[in-house]
């Protein structure tokens, strides 16, 4: 086959999309539409989308659940077939975490379900233990390694789904909505483990409405819109694109704003490229000329009340 | 069946050796059983109210009300035992209704009280094992003993689903009381009803949706997981051994001497 041939030769790309489609049995639209992507290794990738735009379809695609109608899936380069090896294959390299924990922890016992992906990849129950109890340290979850799933709060059913996966050590590490229905102590716990498993080399893609945080995390966001893929790029330069933005049911993350609103009033140095999170757009500010403090208060230049109203203004906006 | 699941993780014989505390319940269940005495009976009650309270670390008023639920039913389904509808009144009591007497005689008082004494030890066995075992603990026990394991996968996805469908119910139970589904009986029986049904749809898809989770993991026909083993100790399968071969011994000598109709 001469174009996987040439897939070889990118050692750089994990897994690669050709023109997938995919309907759900009954209904008339397809709920992937000729969706075609690539994924690189070590990246860090958020994909959004409206509601019902194919996100969730497109990941069980990703790992054998669904056969695509026609389309073909490359793993390092290799077509994905059908046989029971190559669907192995994809799932030990491609973990899904669910987007609802019930969905997908089955086990009595948090212990016994974090056990099950392991022994299906044939380790020995004593590797599987010695896995099993890493990740449980890893996530800080040992403490109810013995406790019924049910008796779970919901972001302690979430680190639990997502040590089902991380356990079997995959290449890709897929979160469909992993901060949904969480807390924001939990939301930021599960945002640290992503870093982690990004850190340990593993690939994240991740499908997100929060546009706040895939701006600040992503390397790459890929729009998805009624089955395809209508974008795929930095986050700074396609959250920029407000037409884009408008058809796929976003809006541009207010740290990207608020620079735009500081940088049409001048309160931004020259030409310095869009901040990522909220010390790099300090860091960008022009340091107004007379910020010392007096009398040991701060002291509120006019500038400063300036960007302050210019924020309100904003916030007023995005409201 | 909730709240009995939620104890059982507090226990403090939770680590005990599942199949000594399994061994420990079938073999005395059974001398209740084979038995049939007062005497013995009582002695189990004791014996086991003693391991699940003070071994256990059960709260005596929550074991007490555990226990009072069968024993109201028992003294409700004995009643026929104890009580006769005659002409004649019988040895025990009686009362006197028309031409009627309400009566009861000695014999039936006895059968009465052993059956009630019977089933009550029984039910104190098996609440020992689930006040003290996990549900996963007992399927390793029956794993051991070459249950196939289709039906200890069909055990375990039950278990664990009933908790699901339960919060499933609550949530559309919730949610129809917020927009008054009980606001009189005609409405109630409809809400319940739609309840059930959606319940049922629900848990179908639901059955899909796990499946595709479980083969993303690379599900191959078989559910492993992690026996949740607790080693036995010498020490208290010799309790335990000590225990039955007395309680044997009395049901044997009981039986021979005949003392029991
Ligand atoms: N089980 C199903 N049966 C029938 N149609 C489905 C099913 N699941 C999804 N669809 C349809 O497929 C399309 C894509 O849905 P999908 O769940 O992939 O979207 P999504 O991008 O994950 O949306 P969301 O952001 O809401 O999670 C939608 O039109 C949806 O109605
Ligand atoms: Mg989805």
């Amino acid at each position: 086959m001469k174009l996987s041939e040439d897939h070889n030769i990118d050692r750089e790309i994990l897994l690669e999309a050709e023109r997938l489609f995919y309907t759900y049995e009954g209904e008339s639209t397809p709920a992937l539409n000729g969706l075609s992507l690539t994924i690189k290794r070590g990246k860090k990738i958020a994909c959004m989308g409206a509601n019902g735009s194919g996100k969730s379809t497109f990941f069980l695609c990703c790992n054998g659940i669904y056969t695509p109608s026609s389309g073909s899936l490359y793993l390092s380069g290799r077509p994905v077939g059908r046989t029971k090896k190559d669907l192995l294959m994809l799932r030990r390299k491609v973990g899904i975490v669910f987007q609802d924990p019930d969905r997908q922890l089955f086990a009595a016992s948090v212990r016994q379900e974090i056990s099950f992906g392991p022994l299906n990849l044939g380790f020995s129950e004593e590797e599987t233990r010695r896995r099993v109890d890493a990740v449980m340290e890893e996530l800080g979850i040992t403490a109810y390694a013995h406790k019924p799933v049910h008796a779970l709060s919901g972001g302690q059913k979430k680190l639990v789904s997502i040590a089902d996966i991380l356990v079997m050590e995959p290449e890709l590490i897929i979160l469909d909505e992993p901060a949904a229905a969480l807390d924001p102590f939990y939301t930021e716990m599960v945002h640290q483990i992503t870093r982690r498993i990004t850190e340990r080399g593993i690939t994240v893609m991740m499908a997100t409405h929060d546009v706040n945080y895939a701006y600040e995390w992503a390397d790459e966001i890929i729009l998805f819109d009624e089955g395809r893929i209508l974008r795929q790029g930095h986050p700074a330069g396609l959250f920029s694109d407000h037409a884009l933005l408008k058809k796929t049911h976003l809006t541009p993350p207010m740290l990207l704003t608020v620079f735009h609103q500081l940088q049409s009033r001048n309160l931004i140095r020259e030409k310095s490229p869009a901040p990522r999170n909220m010390e790099e757009l300090k860091s960008r500010l022009t340091s107004p000329p007379d910020t010392q403090e007096q009398n040991g208060f701060p002291a509120s230049p006019p500038d400063t009340q300036e960007q302050n109203s210019c924020l309100a203004q904003q916030e007023e906006l995005s409201i | 069946m909730i709240i009995i699941d939620r104890l059982c993780y507090c226990s403090k014989l939770r680590y005990v050796n599942a199949g000594e505390k399994s061994a420990f319940t079938v073999l005395t269940l059974a001398a209740c059983i084979l038995s049939r005495s007062c005497a013995v009976a009582l002695f189990v009650l004791a014996a086991t109210g003693v391991l699940t309270v003070y071994k256990g670390g059960l709260p005596l008023f929550r074991y007490l009300k555990l226990m009072s639920m069968p024993a109201a039913f028992l003294l409700l389904g004995t009643a026929a035992i104890f009580i006769n509808i005659s002409k004649v009144p019988l040895g025990a009591f009686a009362f006197s209704a028309g031409s009627y007497y309400i009566t009861g005689s000695f014999q039936g008082l006895r059968q009465g009280a052993e059956l009630i004494l019977t089933a009550l030890a029984g039910i104190s066995c098996l609440y020992f094992l689930s006040l003290s075992t996990p549900v996963t603990d007992i399927l390793t026990v029956l794993k051991r003993l070459h249950v196939p394991a289709l039906i200890l996968e069909l055990m375990l996805l039950i278990y664990r689903y009933i908790f699901v469908m339960l919060k499933l119910a609550e949530d559309i139970t919730v949610s129809q009381h917020a927009r008054l589904g009980n606001r009189n009986l005609a409405a109630s029986r409809k809400s319940f009803a739609a309840m059930v049904s959606s319940i049922f749809i629900l848990s179908i898809r639901r059955s899909g949706q796990l499946y595709d989770a479980l083969e993303s993991r690379c599900y191959n026909g078989t559910l492993r997981v992690l026996p949740e083993d607790h080693p036995a100790k010498a020490s208290e399968v010799f309790c335990i051994a000590v225990f039955e071969l007395f309680l044997y011994l009395a049901v044997i000598f009981l039986k021979l001497s005949g003392g029991m109709p």
